[in-house]
Order: structure tokens, then sequence, then C-alpha cells
């Protein structure tokens, strides 16, 4: 035994030294489960934080899966594949310790493919969220935490950039300005008008501030609509048809028509010719506001919107439109984006670097000899399925 | 330099005699099952997700503990195993537990301020909510 001690003769020869080692596994195993236990801390500071974000967020305002396009079942088939992709390489570890190369190669090969369907489900899902405007971060994040002026602001601007845009386009090449270009600009101007503004101005000019938070938020509900939101709404729309329909019925006629012209003003604005005042009227004199609010025309053309849009755009004025990308208000909306996308992010990334050591694994012949190399990186494949084991309930269910 | 293990040292003399496939195959139609459970969980107890929360971690540490057990062949290693995982499970609780006086109730110091800018929820229709009064959104 003194052989592999290579100790010096210091020590007399008739002590017989034994090597015995602090673990009974080889070390390559046991520097990996240390690593895997530096990947539990850190996956454990990011759910523990997930979940107290999650469940300290005001109470009733996280958005539903539905809200934010998650489809459970898809997070369920992503386990799935994860469940049955540990089973492979659990079956190639098997066939490997027992010196059956062809099979262990196989299931490694298997994993490998597993590994990336689930890469591909995942980018799918990432796609579906992009589509809707729920990014990460600014800028591409159209998410709003609350239906309040400086998103109704938000709106406007955005409603308004893109007008100057298409009115530049139109301008500058009328012959390529199709018809299509102009139906756009006709719903911008639409939107600016019964849409932005009627409600901005029933929001500053409303005595009751229950009414005017109930107008901001059927704006936004017809923009981005909300589930836990659905029966407010409803009842907001039926309020307020009510309450247009007594007005249009006591209105009289004013001595010297002086509304009928400020009206004629504010609707012939968007037919008016290109080099015309951008929407400065839509953003409203504080002066004209309760005039508008007044004027038979404009609550005729707020009562056929508010028809139009329980109609034709059920799913929201953003699905419908998807090149508008107004704002949208989801509460919690950031606090969700940023904890999801973190989380998945990670351990994408960390499916990804399995997938990496799985293709530096798969060239050799795996037989029991390459045992140890094959169940190291099945170690680190079953902590990255025991992570998506408590993220799918966490984020998907919950 | 690698401990040559008990299996790759025989390899060549004796066959391998570990578990047989079929514990691993149980092992996987029971984490099929339990996920289907999980996701079922979320459907029935639609009302109460109180409840719904504790199945589904109970079910979510039950899926954890069998991967660990037989996946990663934890049960059949030396008490090793007990100084990697018992403090790791209780760190991983107690991260959650000490976060939640600070950042899972930071709402209860918010001021009027600060509420005026955060997410608020919507309160449904009350039961005496008519088309003359309003009902009163929640705070």
């Amino acid at each position: 035994m003194t052989e592999q001690t290579g100790v010096v003769s210091a020590v007399p020869s008739h002590i017989h030294l034994q090597y015995q080692p602090g673990l009974p596994i080889p070390n390559g195993k046991l520097i990996l489960w240390l690593f895997l236990s530096t990947e539990i801390m850190f996956f454990a500071g990011l759910i523990g934080t997930y979940i107290v974000l999650r469940f300290g967020a005001p109470t009733g305002t996280w958005p539903t899966p539905h809200d934010v396009h998650l489809q459970e079942i898809i997070g369920a088939l992503n386990t799935a594949v994860l469940i049955f992709s540990s089973f492979t390489i659990v079956v190639a570890l098997e066939m490997a310790k027992a010196n059956k190369p062809a099979a262990a190669k196989t299931a490694l090969l298997a994993t490998f493919l597993l590994g990336g369907v689930f890469l591909v489900v995942k980018a799918y899902e990432y796609q579906e969220k992009f589509a809707h405007g729920i990014y990460p971060a600014a800028p591409h994040s159209l998410l709003y935490d609350r239906a309040d002026v400086y998103y109704a602001a938000a709106v406007r601007e955005k409603l308004s950039n893109t007008r100057a845009e298409l009115e530049q386009r139109k301008s500058q090449d009328p012959n390529s300005f199709s018809s299509a270009d102009q139906q756009k600009l006709d719903l911008i101007a639409d939107l600016q008008l019964n849409l932005v503004q009627w409600s901005e101005l029933t929001a500053t000019h409303c005595d009751n501030p229950v009414v005017a938070e109930d107008t901001l938020l059927l704006m936004a509900h017809l923009i981005y609509p909300l589930h836990r939101h659905e029966a407010r709404v409803r009842q907001a729309i039926r309020y307020e048809i009510t309450e247009l329909q007594q007005k249009l019925a006591k209105w009289q006629p004013s001595p010297n028509g002086a509304e009928n012209r400020m009206f004629l003003v504010s609707l012939q604005e968007p037919a008016a010719s290109p080099d015309a005042q951008p929407s400065a009227a839509p953003a409203g004199a504080v002066a004209s506001g309760r005039a508008v609010l007044e004027n038979p025309e404009r609550i005729r053309a707020r009562l056929e919107f508010l028809e139009k849009a329980e109609k034709q755009w059920p799913h929201g004025i953003n699905d419908a439109h998807p090149w508008l990308k107004l704002p949208i208000h989801i509460p919690s909306g950031h606090m969700w984006a940023s904890t999801y996308f973190l989380l998945t992010g990670f351990h994408a990334l960390h499916v990804l670097v399995g997938l990496f050591i799985f293709s530096l694994v798969l060239p050799f012949r795996l037989d029991s000899r390459y045992a140890n190399v094959l169940e190291n990186s099945g170690l680190y494949w079953h902590f990255v399925d025991i992570v998506w084991i408590f993220l799918f309930p966490l984020l998907y269910l919950f | 330099m690698t401990i040559p293990s008990a299996s790759a040292g025989h390899s060549h003399e004796s066959a391998y005699h570990g578990p047989s496939l079929r514990v691993f195959l149980n092992v996987f139609f029971a984490l099929v099952v339990l996920t289907v459970v999980s996701f079922v969980t979320a459907r029935v107890f639609h009302e109460s997700p109180v409840v719904s929360w504790t199945v589904m971690m109970a079910v979510s540490c039950l899926k954890a503990t069998l991967v660990i057990s037989f996946f990663m062949h934890l049960i059949w290693e030396a008490n090793w195993k007990y100084v990697l995982t018992i403090p790791a499970s209780f760190m991983s609780i107690l991260i959650i537990l000490l976060l939640i006086p600070d950042i899972g109730r930071r709402t209860r110091l918010y001021s009027e301020e600060r509420w005026r800018h955060a997410p608020q929820p919507v309160l449904q229709e009350s039961h005496a909510a008519t088309t003359e009064a309003h009902p009163v959104s929640g705070h």
C-alpha cells in the first residue's frame, strides 16, 4: 500500500499506511455535486425572490396566465419533455455501466433531441409574449402598471407619432400610399378622437373620481382586455351608454351654434390635408373640453365607437391591429415580466449548456470506462429538470 | 485522478448488477402522474387558491425528491447525501422566510403618493351597483 501514498522514508517501514478517500465517490462526481450545490444556491435565490415578489404584490393585481398569454398546457408539455429526457439519460447511464455502448449512445441522443424540443417550445412561448408587447424591459415593453393619466398620455403620444410617420410617408410618396395605409390613418384618427380624447376629457372633467378611473380603465381594456376587469368594464360601458343617451335626449341646440362649429373643427381635422396641424385639437384646450363632452355629434360618435369596439374588436385593439402596438395596461405587469423572463431565461441557458455538454460526450464510445463522464453529465441534466419541476407550477399554475 | 469505482474495475470480468431499468421506468410514470395531478389541481381548486398552492408545492417537492433519489442515484449513496440535501433544503426555505418581512410585506409601508403609482386591484361589480349609483373602486 505504501507505493500509493508516495510518502518519504521518514515513516518507518513496519508502519503500513492506507489511503482513505474522504468520500466513497470519484473526484469528478464530488466536484460536480459541489457545483450543483452552488447551482442550488443560485436558483433558490431566484425562485425565492420570485415567490416573495409575487405574493407581496398588491392583492388582486398579479396577472393571470391568460392575461399574459401564458398557456399552462405548453408548460405541461415542456415538463413532460424534460422528465422524459431525464429518464432517457438514466437509461443511457445504466446502458453504459452495463457495457452496452450502442444503446447508451441512442439514449443519450434521445436526451439531446428532447432538450432541443424543450428549447424550441420555449422559443415559441417567448415569441407569443413578444408579439403582444410583453418584453422584459423598455423600450420594447408596452406595459403600464396603472391605467392613469400617464398611461393615457402614452397612448396619445404613440398614436400621434404613428400618425405623423404615416402622414410623412403619404406626403413624400403619394403614389405608394395604398388604401390599406389610408385605412390605418382613418383608424388612428378614430381612436384619437373617440377613444383617447374622449377618455382623457372625461377623466379630467368628471366630478365622480370613480367614473374617471373607470373611463381610463375602459380605454385600457379596449386596447388590451384583462379577464378580471371584464365585469367591471361591462358595467362601466352600460353606465356610460345610459348617461350619454340621457344627455342626447336632454340636449337643446344653443342659439348661436357655437358648439356645432367647434365640433365641426375637431371632426374635420382627421380628413384634412397632410400639411394641416398635427393633432393639436385632440390634446384639447381645457376651455373647450367640457364643450366636447356635451356636443351631441361627439356623443353619437362615441356611442358608435363603443358599439363598434365591442363587436369588431372582442380581443382588444392591439390584437385586431398588431401594427399599432399601443401601450397596454397590466397591473403588476412589469414585475411579472421581469421575474418570468429572468427565471425562464436562466433556466433555458442552463438547458443550452446541458446540450453543449452532451454534444461533447456524444462522439465517444460510451462503454463502462466512460460511465463516469456520462454520470456527471446526467447529474447536471437532472438538476436542470428539478429546477423546471419547481418553475412550472410557480410560473404557470399559481 | 479519479478513484476507479467498483463497477469500472470489474467491467471486463463480471456484468454490472445495478438497479434494473424497471425501477426507473416506474419512477418516470410516477413523475408523469404527479405532473397531471399538479395540472388538474390548479383547475379543481380554483376557488381556494391556498389549497391548490399547498398541494402543488407538495407535489413539486415529491417530484424533486423522486428525481434526486432515483435518477440521481442518491438513494444508493452513502450518508454524505444528507450533508448535501438537508442544509440545502433548509436554506432554501429560510431564504424565503427571511425575505417576507421586508420584501413580501413592502406594501404595508406605502405612502399615499406611492400608492398612486402602484398597481391596484379593480373590484368586480358590487351587488349594490345600479345604473344610478356607481360602485366604489378598490384601494
